[in-house]
């Protein structure tokens, strides 16, 4: 096979890329986001896509500029389920910013060290605006209303010298936009809107001791638009509660997905719920309401199954000595499974891989329930519940390994009989508290049901990284108007000295990127703005840009800015009136940010592409040079 | 087998460097190797025409072994350099830029090719033998009474990989570490033939590298097959360490056919021998049970049940250094029983977990110079680059004890050795060029074309655009070993 080479003389064709590819996030940012349909041409396939991932998903890359992107996006999904179009959004934008340094002359490696420092700039604004959550668990979360919204701020052991401190800081802030360093290090309240406010100052001088954040106020404040999904979230963690408070651990949560059903039908309940079929059901049906022996199987249930890692030999030949025996493998396999099931009185098999029909029907007659697909943390959650062993074969069964103390329990008000096959919900749940608990989600659009599964687990994600964190952020832009404010600090900062001292073109090229680097969020903020549809992106970065000139640092501009960016923002009208606090996730925007700048750190530093395996005759088509 | 394609005649070309198009391709070969050259070279996106995986890379190993070539002289020159690489891991930029302007020089100086060849050996044995000598102005020796020497040599070399991302501070980090396993990997007190322990790497994505770390013994990753039991405090445990596979299947059939008779279930009869071995293994009161290779669930399942830690999967790159660090003899069959003097023994076994990565560390009974390196990178293909340059550092670092001498880095050494040939070979030309067999002016032209292509690796450090100004104050520290070089011409 020929391989070739293509070399891109002029550097920026990569970060032209990169910006066009990031447009496509553009819908996809803030509490408004737009779905989208992706067309196969030539199948004539269609998908309904709502996130950026999705979109990058379902999308054929073929240059590697925006494989690179896909696999950063598919970075952040993996491990924050959220922030993506963030990520996309700013690799955008700045690589915009990065292009004009360019055009004016700034080398890469000036670019990449005002970016860095542009970047540490943000990371210390993020630490220093972070709320706390802590407190959490002192207040039950019922006593807490969701409208009450502007009292529950602060936090604090020790709430009068903290507050003192935030008031202190509000005077300091007006002047000085980061005097309040915390020797400790540990998180505390850094900034509060509330304390800027004219209604505020009751609060800060007639302190009311204890009063907490309550799980449903940062999860409303998280919900990003989604409420819908972040209140199933909340049930979910109100369920979770009783066995652990500070944390939201998101490992023993399913999703059940039934279509058909009108998207008000969504519900949280605890166990584990599964569709099964007619024959299924009918076992379900005998078994319910007793406690049912389990057994966990790792791996797929059938006789042809063999562990990872095991290769079949090739050569070996089965010489049959006597004729007609007449009964198959198969039929030997699932009559010593069958015996051994029943000499051990299982009644549920939950299987993790694939359980063949032939085997579920098997089972079926006698009466023991065969569940196959189930997820490797619910099957260890059943397998930590019930004291079962998870095992990889069936024929490995024996006492030890059979978990006790299982019960199903069918829904008839679940199942979902618009398809072809009709299918029962049943309920599988362990006696004790296993903590595990299902999500319902439903919709009469089929197509949708993608989408609302990503949005559940993107507020479940966002609600258990805040509470892993023990920190938010505030919200709707602000944030990002205070990085700003301290990015373009900075600059005029780096230009003075560039003209002050013999500071010289380092300083100056530093003020630019700079500069350029806030412009990139003042960017993202009103892209947020014009996504609800309320503003033209003319009016939205007018308004953004007086905010910034006539504040000038004082955090103030956070309330008014979420005001503006939640004025369409949803179907529940009181909220939008009482101005609802919006949060953001200090990991996950830390993160995606850093990974906009990796993605393009990368893409500014490289000048050419290796692609290996052209043949001479589509390498001259493409005007590629061989190697 | 029948043949697909027709054979076609062959076709016998000579004078290859006549030909424009080998001609571009060297220059295209060349361009592609300078940029790449030093601490802001510029990085290249290696991937295939159907959008697979992409690299991002400026080494010279990993972007010579993506590319091939239809012209074989391309590919001597790609294969030479990659040989260099997997003898020196260093310096394979440097031989691939040197080489290809010394051709390109050649070529341009309308020299015969034999007494090019001729000058350019000599030329180069008069830089090798300055190279060596005490006197030398380019290279100083390494105290290793201090790290700092070391440090410096190992951060010269992360540096110069872009790729990585690294800041100032993490560079340095890194330096350290990778100065501080090198030490960890060198044996103390050991009379005899002293021979170099090993240094592990493991990574761990998405985490900043500032967490990564050097622990003495070796860090085996468990993920997900986690049941260690809170170990009895025993100040040993003894180890069993498999190399052949125990997944329960017929190894090794070859071309061979077996003949089964249809009563007899194969699988079962090689379970029921495994776990003879299981058993036997916990009467021998083993703690740690390892398999390069995958082990059958039911062994497994058997072995936990009995508090025994077991850790299938280990991988051919792991069982040296776990020999080395146990002292077990890996069994390399099922089919005898287990011998006494198989047994291995750890001091100490606990669990680290990195990120999201769950390693057993294992510490070694008496003395051993095995480490395991973690490194963390935010990043898949940074973190590909960074562990290809600390082994690469690692690799540096031992060749010092071998020649305790470093270069200066940052182009000095060239342009002082092209100073020093130019002043050196002024004298006496005319004896010179009499035992070369070539006129004066040849030589001087011979020389100069050499000169000059020193001078432009030297130059080609500088990628944006800059002016690079020749200048012998030592900023960094670089190796170039005098064989390096030697190979480089070669090549």
């Amino acid at each position: 096979m020929l391989r070739s080479t293509e070399i891109n003389p002029r550097q920026p064709v990569g970060l032209q890329e990169l910006a066009a590819l990031a447009a496509v996030a553009h819908s996809s940012l803030g509490p408004d986001k737009r779905y989208k349909f992706i067309q196969d041409d030539t199948s004539g396939e269609s998908a309904l896509v709502c996130s950026c991932f999705r979109i990058f998903e379902n999308l054929e890359l073929s240059s590697a500029v925006a494989q690179l992107v896909h696999e950063t996006v598919q970075a952040q999904q993996k491990v924050y389920n959220t922030g993506s179009g963030c990520l996309l959004f700013l690799a955008g934008a700045w690589s915009r910013a990065a292009l004009e340094c360019v055009h004016r002359g700034i080398s890469v490696s000036r670019i990449i060290s005002g970016m860095s420092d542009g970047f540490d700039i943000c990371v210390d604004v993020l630490r220093k605006c972070s709320i706390s959550t802590d407190g959490l668990g002192a207040v039950k979360p019922d006593s807490c209303t969701t409208t009450s919204h502007g009292l529950g701020l602060q936090v604090s052991k020790e709430p009068i010298t903290e507050d003192s401190r935030a008031s202190l800081h509000l005077r300091g802030t007006t002047s000085v936009g980061h005097k309040t360093l915390n020797p400790s290090g540990h998180r505390k309240i850094k900034l509060s809107r509330h304390f800027c406010q004219p209604d505020s100052k009751n609060v800060s001088t007639a302190p009311q001791p204890h009063q907490v954040f309550n799980i449903a106020h940062i999860a409303e404040g998280l919900s990003h638009g989604c409420v819908r999904a972040m209140n199933l979230v909340v049930e979910a963690v109100k369920l979770h509660q009783d066995v652990s408070c500070s944390t939201f651990d998101v490992t023993k949560v399913v999703t059940c997905v039934v279509p058909g059903l009108p998207e008000e039908r969504a519900c949280v309940l605890p166990g584990c719920i599964v569709l099964l079929s007619d024959e299924q059901a009918s076992v379900a049906h005998h078994l319910k309401d007793q406690p049912l022996k389990v057994a966990l199987i790792n791996g797929d249930l059938s006789h042809t199954f063999r562990h990872l890692g095991f290769s079949r030999p090739a050569g070996v030949q089965h010489v049959i000595e006597q004729l007609a025996l007449g009964s198959d493998e198969e039929e030997v396999w699932m009559v010593k499974v069958v015996a051994l099931l029943l000499n051990l009185e299982v009644n549920l098999i939950l299987v993790s891989g694939l359980a063949s029909e032939k085997v579920i029907q098997h089972c079926c007659r006698r009466r023991v329930l065969v569940v196959d697909k189930v997820k490797a943390s619910i099957l260890k959650a059943f397998a930590d519940a019930t004291a079962g062993v998870p095992v990889t074969y069936a024929t490995q069964l024996t006492k030890h390994c059979v978990g006790t103390g299982v019960k199903v329990e069918i829904r008839r008000d679940l199942g979902g009989g618009s398809e072809r096959k009709s299918s029962t919900a049943v309920n599988i749940s362990t006696g004790g508290n296993s903590g595990l608990f299902t999500v319902i989600l439903t919709s009469c659009v089929r197509g949708k049901l993608q989408a609302l599964e990503d949005q559940f687990w993107a507020c479940a994600y966002r609600l258990h990284h805040a509470l892993k964190d023990r920190a938010v952020l505030p919200g709707a832009g602000a944030t990002e108007m205070l990085c700003v404010h301290h990015l373009r600090q900075r600059a005029v900062t780096a230009y003075s000295t560039q003209e002050s001292t013999a500071g010289g073109a380092a300083d100056l090229d530093r003020g630019v990127v700079l500069h350029l680097m806030a412009d990139g969020l003042i960017d993202y903020i009103s892209t947020v703005m014009v996504n609800t549809g309320r503003v033209s992106k003319v009016r939205a970065r007018t308004v953004v840009s007086q905010q910034l000139q006539e504040h000038d640092g004082h955090v103030d501009i956070a309330a008014k800015l979420s005001q503006l960016v939640l004025e369409g923002e949803n179907e529940d009208s009181d909220l939008k009136s009482n101005g609802m606090d919006v949060y953001d996730n200090v990991s996950v925007k830390q993160e995606a940010w850093r990974k906009a700048l990796d993605l393009l750190f990368l893409v500014l530093q490289t000048d050419a592409e290796v692609i290996t395996g052209v043949d001479q005759a589509t390498g001259a088509q493409e005007n590629l040079m061989m190697l | 087998m029948s043949r697909l394609v027709k054979k076609s005649p062959s076709l016998c070309v000579d004078l290859p460097l006549d030909n424009t198009d080998v001609c571009n391709k060297l220059r295209l070969l060349r361009q592609l190797m300078t940029s790449c050259y030093g601490p802001t070279g510029k990085l290249k996106l290696v991937h295939n025409n159907i959008g697979g995986h992409v690299v991002t890379t400026s080494t010279s190993s990993v972007l010579l072994a993506a590319i091939s070539s239809s012209q074989p002289l391309v590919n001597l020159i790609k294969t030479s350099v990659l040989n260099h690489v997997s003898r020196f891991s260093d310096c394979g930029l440097f031989a691939a830029c040197l080489c290809l302007d010394l051709i390109e020089q050649a070529k341009q100086s309308g020299l015969r090719g034999n007494v090019c060849i001729g000058l350019n050996r000599h030329f180069l044995a008069v830089c090798v033998s300055y190279l060596q000598r005490e006197d030398c102005c380019c290279k100083v020796k390494l105290d290793f009474c201090s790290s700092h020497n070391l440090i410096a040599l190992a951060r010269s070399v992360i540096s110069s990989k872009p790729a990585c991302l690294l800041t100032e501070q993490e560079t340095l980090h890194i330096s350290k570490l990778a100065v501080q396993a090198f030490l960890l990997t060198l044996p103390c007190d050991k009379p005899g033939t002293v021979s170099l322990g090993q240094t592990v790497t493991i990574c761990v994505e998405g985490h900043s590298v500032l967490n990564s770390a050097v622990f003495p013994g070796l860090l085996v990753d468990v993920t997900g097959v986690l049941c260690v039991n809170k170990s009895d405090n025993l100040s040993s445990h003894r180890m069993l360490l498999f190399s052949a596979s125990l997944a329960g299947d017929i190894p090794e059939l070859g071309e061979g056919i077996i003949e089964v008779s249809s009563g007899v279930d194969t699988d079962a009869r090689i379970l029921d021998q495994l776990l003879d071995l299981g058993k036997q293994a916990v009467e021998d009161d083993v703690k740690l049970f390892v398999c390069q290779k995958v082990i059958h669930p039911v062994l497994q399942h058997y072995l936990r049940s009995r508090g025994v830690i077991v850790i299938e999967r280990l991988g051919i790159t792991l069982m040296e250094p776990l020999i080395l660090l146990t002292g077990a003899h890996p069994v390399a069959t099922l089919h005898t029983s287990l011998q006494p003097k198989a047994y291995g023994k750890v001091r100490d076994l606990s669990i680290r977990q990195f990120g999201s990565k769950t390693l057993l560390h294992l510490l070694p009974h008496g003395e051993s110079a095995i480490c395991t390196m973690i490194l963390c990178h935010r990043n898949e293909t940074m973190l590909s680059e960074l562990k290809l340059v600390c082994q690469k550092t690692e690799h540096v670092l031992r060749l010092t004890l071998r020649e305790p001498y470093a270069l200066f880095g940052g182009g000095c050494t060239e342009t002082h050795l092209a100073a020093y040939v130019r002043h050196k070979c002024t004298d006496g030309v005319t004896e010179s060029a009499a035992v070369l067999g070539c006129s004066e002016s040849e030589y001087l032209l011979g020389m100069d074309r050499f000169c000059s292509s020193l001078e432009s690796v030297a130059k080609s450090l500088e990628h944006n655009g800059g002016n690079s100004l020749i200048d012998l104050t030592h900023a960094h520290n670089w190796t170039v070993h005098a064989d390096v070089m030697n190979r480089c011409v070669e090549g």
